[in-house]
């Protein structure tokens, strides 16, 4: 078994942490249905996260062999799913059962490359992991020949974010600012003169232009 | 619009008078559309209300005033009086739905007086004529089991009788009109009550004592002396049957105190003894009263079987004769167990009856009959319990099918298409022919449920509570048909158009997909939403419960889209079963309500039958107790045709438009914030979150809505103690993710959509939320609210948008609900439950049903009527004036040329 991590930081989440409550541990065990000798899932690693709040996660997975390549090139020829099955503990709860899959297909063009987010609600509790086949414009068509394939995922934590209230605050400061800019004077009206009045010079320019139209007829009854 | 023309408007007058001479200006200035609301002449013209007050609990002819009524009182807690002519509300009165509003007591005197609510209870009086209320009072019962507590007026006093089982029977009195209590409550011993006892004012009567003795007793409990009537119950009914004797009072307000004992012996109670009825009853079923007839009194029941249909019969009390000008025997009539709720006999000259029933029916329908059985009106009650609700589309008419088949066949040579062409030419002769011989009227009859050029004409199909399924016209509100299915239960019905009347030959297929009323397994019915007959399957009852179920996207080679059920046991039924191999790629999801556990399914046709594999599953709630309290998946007739928004600095906003979100409202407990919803966009085919948004001390409301990338869904918050209304918008960002054109596929994807989160305080009680649907969803989109006060409001999207940019002024915390934005302007709604909008042929248009305790249909066009001429277009003037700006051009050219002739001559 080999450690394979990736750390993942960015300023997004370091922002988003803040609406976590209190920080915590996170456990999540990873089982997937390739190469099982007798059950239907069996491990394939775990990722564990020290705190929540910074979300910097230690993924320790097994290499992929032979076995698990056949079983997965079997799956994929009818256009099956990989299927995982992940047990989520943190402090509060213990083994949360949530299932999650891709295509086959999918998994294996992206060379065995997954991400998985881990949506959390503010207490740290996880409700839903979603797996998503990283993108795969540069490796197209793997080749699997050796014996030891790495796994290659990438987890991120997500947040819940608290939703937002109501904006009651920053309208009365809105109300009151133009309350004092009303008492200070009256607005100042600081539109073009043709956006202010063109709808008295519209009708006067179309009268201008009929009756200069009509006024050669009598100039003609007028030489008669 | 509405900012430009009232701008427009003073500088428009002054326009006119200054240029009053000049046509062209008049028929320029007529092409803009000012109004804006709906104008007083307009009322009814696109909308019609239909009330209802619920399945009629008691009933009394109110005979006092002039004008003849029914006064009513319902299980929806609704105290009505209905005219006694038309069966329509006179005045009608909606009480609170939870117990408090249970009306307990209906008594017509000359007032009408009602006893509401379970202890307090509510004594009100109401004046019959107008409805007003006269007096109230309040009256809290000591005991706390009042349960069985019955109720009845007698000489201006309002008896309390509440059984105290194997102890005593408590009587009280109160004055009617002041709740002065007459005395102490009477204690009248009676140790041989229990809970299968009737009241038949002003009798308590029971069976009781050992099994092989047992008694028929009862008591008077108005009289002074406590007098109780003991009687073997052997007297009455066969002692093999003695083991559970039933006993049930007579229906309908009878006059004299009687009851049916065992099933069908009928006992009068008169001068304090039990009196045998010479007659019995003719069904076990049958519901029998006592009424004043020509005659004396008379026993009047009524009961349907099949062998002699809807049956009514009448037989004198004294003699046992049977009064025969109220018979009736009738297959045509379908009443499913009458029940007589009120009867009112007078004498006419030549001794003969002239009677009044009121009889109610299981499927929820009332109606009032006279001696003979014929109906004078009937009341459909059903519909103020609507569970789902279908808009269908119309056939098109035989001349334009034809022409669609025409043109629809690509295949065959072109003498063929040659001969059909004449074919069909030489139809529309013989069609101009007989039109032009005056035939039109027949042909109008059938044309009258016909595609209109709009597409505006449909037949709304309601499947109710009760069990019945109607057909409505949506232009006339009309019943066009009604089916009843006694064991259709609608809690979670589905209604799927699996065909539509665009596909001649094929007619329009209709399938309700429904639980069993008894056992909860699947019921699936089909039917012709056109007519409302049977068809295909016809009625379908499945021995196992349905856990889910979808149409299938793709129609099999007659067109039908398939309907693919999940069951409880995780297998997958196709119907029809020649369809499972078009079943590929499809997914399904479950959400169980108590849990907020979700799961996904992926079905897949592997030759032999369509099996299903779960795929997914996550606990939205997450580990603790959580339920899911609103649901919102995307209405299946919109279709997004724009990919994104453009915004001010003339850039592109995608949207990010995944038609396989749903949205979850999930509220859950948390230890530190009590209680917590959280609203979860979630894409069910993939199992990925889309989008989250949680807010604490807040209670979740079943309402929520989704259309294309909005979400809405509405909260109590507790820490303000108000009513909250959230919106939720996704967003791909300024690049597009796909190509243009390149179908949105959920398994594809690995990017997280922009989530944009707003919230308003909502200054109104909603009761139902949706969305406006339109054809191709190019014109604005409304968020439509029932509130309880009886409003269904619109709220333009532009006022909820989460994403604010910065050119727009900030957004009003408050909801603004003008009075202009009531869509049943003064129509008040009562007790709206649901809102259901269908997309017109039109662009701008949206159809609105509501359904509640009333129904409402109307149309709306949320960015007004930019593809119709106004109501009131003046096309004759129009036509006027073109025509004679055209002949003066023309006389202009051609005295013009006379005179260059002229001219030419000097």
């Amino acid at each position: 078994m080999k450690m394979f991590a990736t750390f993942f930081f960015s300023i997004y989440m370091l922002q988003n942490a803040i609406c976590l409550d209190y920080d915590g541990w996170l456990n999540i065990k990873i089982e997937h249905t390739l190469n099982c000798k007798h059950e239907e899932y069996c491990a394939r690693g775990s990722i564990s996260l020290k705190s929540i709040r910074t979300g910097i996660p230690i993924i320790d997975q097994i290499n992929f062999n032979d076995g698990h390549i056949n079983e997965l090139k079997e799956i994929a020829k009818v256009d099956g799913i990989y299927a995982l099955r992940t047990l989520v503990s943190t402090a509060e709860s213990k083994d949360v059962e949530i299932f999650s899959f891709v295509r086959a297909k999918r998994f294996l063009e992206s060379g065995l490359s997954d991400i998985i987010r881990a949506w959390v609600l503010p207490n740290g509790e996880v409700i839903a992991l979603s797996l998503q086949v990283a993108n795969t414009s540069e490796l197209k068509d793997v080749e699997y020949r050796s014996s030891e394939y790495k796994l290659n995922s990438t987890f991120y934590i997500r947040h819940v974010d608290p939703a937002p209230l109501p904006d009651t605050a920053s309208y009365i400061q809105k109300l009151e600012r133009e309350k004092e800019a009303r008492e200070k004077g009256d607005l100042k009206d600081n539109r073009s003169f043709l956006a202010k009045y063109w709808m008295y010079i519209v009708p006067i320019a179309i009268f201008v232009m009929i009756s200069g139209a009509a006024n050669p007829e009598p100039a003609a009854q007028a030489a008669r | 619009m509405g900012v430009l023309s009232s701008n427009l408007k003073p500088s428009f007058l002054g326009l006119l008078k200054f240029l009053n001479n000049m046509n062209w200006f008049i028929v320029f200035f007529s092409l803009i559309n000012i109004s804006v609301c709906i104008y007083e002449d307009q009322i009814g013209k696109f909308d019609w209300r239909q009330t209802y007050v619920g399945r009629i609990k008691f009933a009394q002819f109110d005979t006092v005033s002039t004008a003849k009524k029914i006064i009513v009182a319902t299980e929806e807690n609704v105290l009505a009086a209905l005219n006694l002519k038309t069966g329509q509300v006179v005045w009608r009165h909606v009480f609170e739905t939870a117990s408090t509003g249970n009306i307990q007591l209906l008594h017509v005197g000359e007032k009408v007086t009602t006893v509401t609510g379970s202890n307090p209870y509510l004594v009100r009086g109401w004046d019959s004529n107008t409805g007003v209320l006269i007096w109230e009072w309040s009256l809290t019962v000591q005991n706390d089991l009042t349960e069985y507590s019955q109720w009845w007026v007698q000489n201006n006093m309002l008896v309390h009788v509440l059984p105290v089982f194997g102890s005593h029977i408590e009587v009280t009195m109160y004055n009617l009109l002041t709740g002065n209590n007459r005395g102490a409550s009477s204690m009248l011993p009676a140790v041989w009550t229990n809970e299968r006892c009737i009241f038949t004012a002003p009798y308590y009567t029971c069976i009781s004592g050992p099994l092989e003795s047992q008694l028929l007793l009862s008591i008077d409990v108005t009289s002074n002396a406590v007098k109780i009537i003991s009687k073997p119950l052997a007297d009455y009914v066969d002692i093999q049957q003695t083991v559970s004797v039933n006993l049930r009072p007579l229906g309908g307000n009878s006059i004299t105190p009687s009851f049916v004992i065992g099933n069908d012996r009928i006992v009068f109670i008169r001068d304090n003894n039990f009196e045998k009825s010479k007659v019995q009853l003719g069904d076990k079923s049958a519901s029998a009263t006592v009424v004043d007839g020509a005659n004396g009194h008379i026993l009047v029941q009524t009961w349907m079987d099949d062998v002699t249909g809807f049956t009514l019969k009448a037989h004198s009390v004294s003699t046992g004769k049977e009064v025969t000008d109220i018979y009736c025997s009738d297959k045509t009539l379908n009443i499913p167990k009458p029940e007589l709720l009120a009867v009112m006999c007078t004498r006419t000259t030549r001794e003969q009856n002239a009677c009044r029933l009121l009889v109610n029916a299981a499927d929820d329908a009332v109606h009032l009959m006279q001696q003979g059985g014929r109906a004078l009106w009937s009341r459909e009650e059903a519909l103020s319990r609507a569970r789902a609700v279908e808009f269908v589309e119309l056939p098109v008419s035989d001349t334009d099918a034809a022409l669609e088949s025409e043109f629809g066949q690509k295949e065959g040579s072109v003498w063929s298409a040659f001969a059909r062409r004449l074919l069909t030419q030489y139809q529309q002769l013989q069609n101009l022919v007989r039109s032009l011989q005056g035939e039109s009227a027949v042909q109008n009859s059938s044309s009258s449920l016909v595609r209109d050029y709009f597409n505006l004409h449909r037949i709304i199909v309601i499947v109710t509570d009760a069990g019945k399924i109607f057909g409505i016209d949506n232009l006339s509100g009309a019943i066009l048909w009604r089916r009843y299915e006694a064991a259709l239960s609608a809690r979670a019905a589905s209604v799927f158009t699996r065909r539509s009347a665009r596909t001649p030959p094929h007619h329009a297929h209709l399938s309700v997909v429904a639980a069993h009323r008894e056992t909860g397994n699947g019921f699936i019915l089909s039917l012709n939403p056109i007519t409302g007959e049977l068809i295909d399957e016809g009625k379908l009852i499945l021995d196992v419960r349905l856990l889910q179920c979808m149409m299938l996207h793709v129609p099999d080679s007659e067109k039908l889209h398939a309907l693919v059920l999940l069951d409880e046991k995780e297998n997958v039924m196709v119907l029809p079963s020649s369809a499972a191999p078009l079943v590929e790629d499809v997914y399904m999801y479950v959400a169980e309500k108590d849990t907020a556990k979700v799961q996904g399914y992926s079905l897949r046709y592997d030759g032999k039958a369509v099996r299903a594999r779960r795929t997914w599953a996550a606990r939205l709630g997450g580990a603790g107790a959580a339920r899911v309290a609103a649901l919102a998946a995307r209405p299946r007739l919109e279709h997004v045709r724009a990919p994104g928004r453009a915004l001010p600095d003339r850039s592109v906003l995608y949207k990010y438009s995944n038609p396989n979100l749903v949205l979850f409202v999930v509220e859950r407990l948390d230890p530190l914030y009590k209680e917590e919803v959280v609203a979860v966009a979630l894409d069910v085919v993939s199992g990925t979150l889309a989008g989250a948004a949680a807010h604490r001390r807040a209670r979740a409301l079943p309402l929520a809505a989704h259309a294309d990338n909005c979400f809405v869904y509405l909260y109590r918050s507790e820490k303000h103690r108000r009513l909250e209304l959230a919106t939720m918008e996704l967003y791909e960002g300024k690049e597009r993710w796909l190509e243009p054109g390149v179908p949105f596929s959920s398994l594809e994807s690995n990017q997280v959509p922009i989530v944009e989160h707003q919230a308003f305080i909502l200054p109104a009680t909603p009761t139902a939320a949706a969305f406006t649907i339109t054809e191709r969803s190019l014109t604005d989109r409304h968020v439509l609210l029932g509130l309880s006060s009886g409003a269904v409001v619109e709220l333009p999207w532009g006022y909820l948008e989460s994403r604010r940019d910065e050119s727009l002024p900030a957004a009003a915390p408050e909801l603004p609900l003008p009075a202009d934005a009531t869509l049943n302007y003064n129509r008040t709604l009562r007790r709206v439950s649901g809102l259901h909008a269908a997309p017109a042929g039109l662009e701008s248009t949206s159809l609105v049903l509501v359904t509640g305790l009333d129904l409402f249909y109307t149309r709306v066009a949320p960015s007004k009527t930019f593809d119709l001429l106004k109501d009131d277009f003046d096309y004759y003037l129009i036509t006027i004036v073109l025509s004679a700006l055209i002949v003066a051009t023309y006389s202009t050219k051609y005295f013009a040329s006379r005179k260059m002739l002229k001219q030419a001559w000097k």
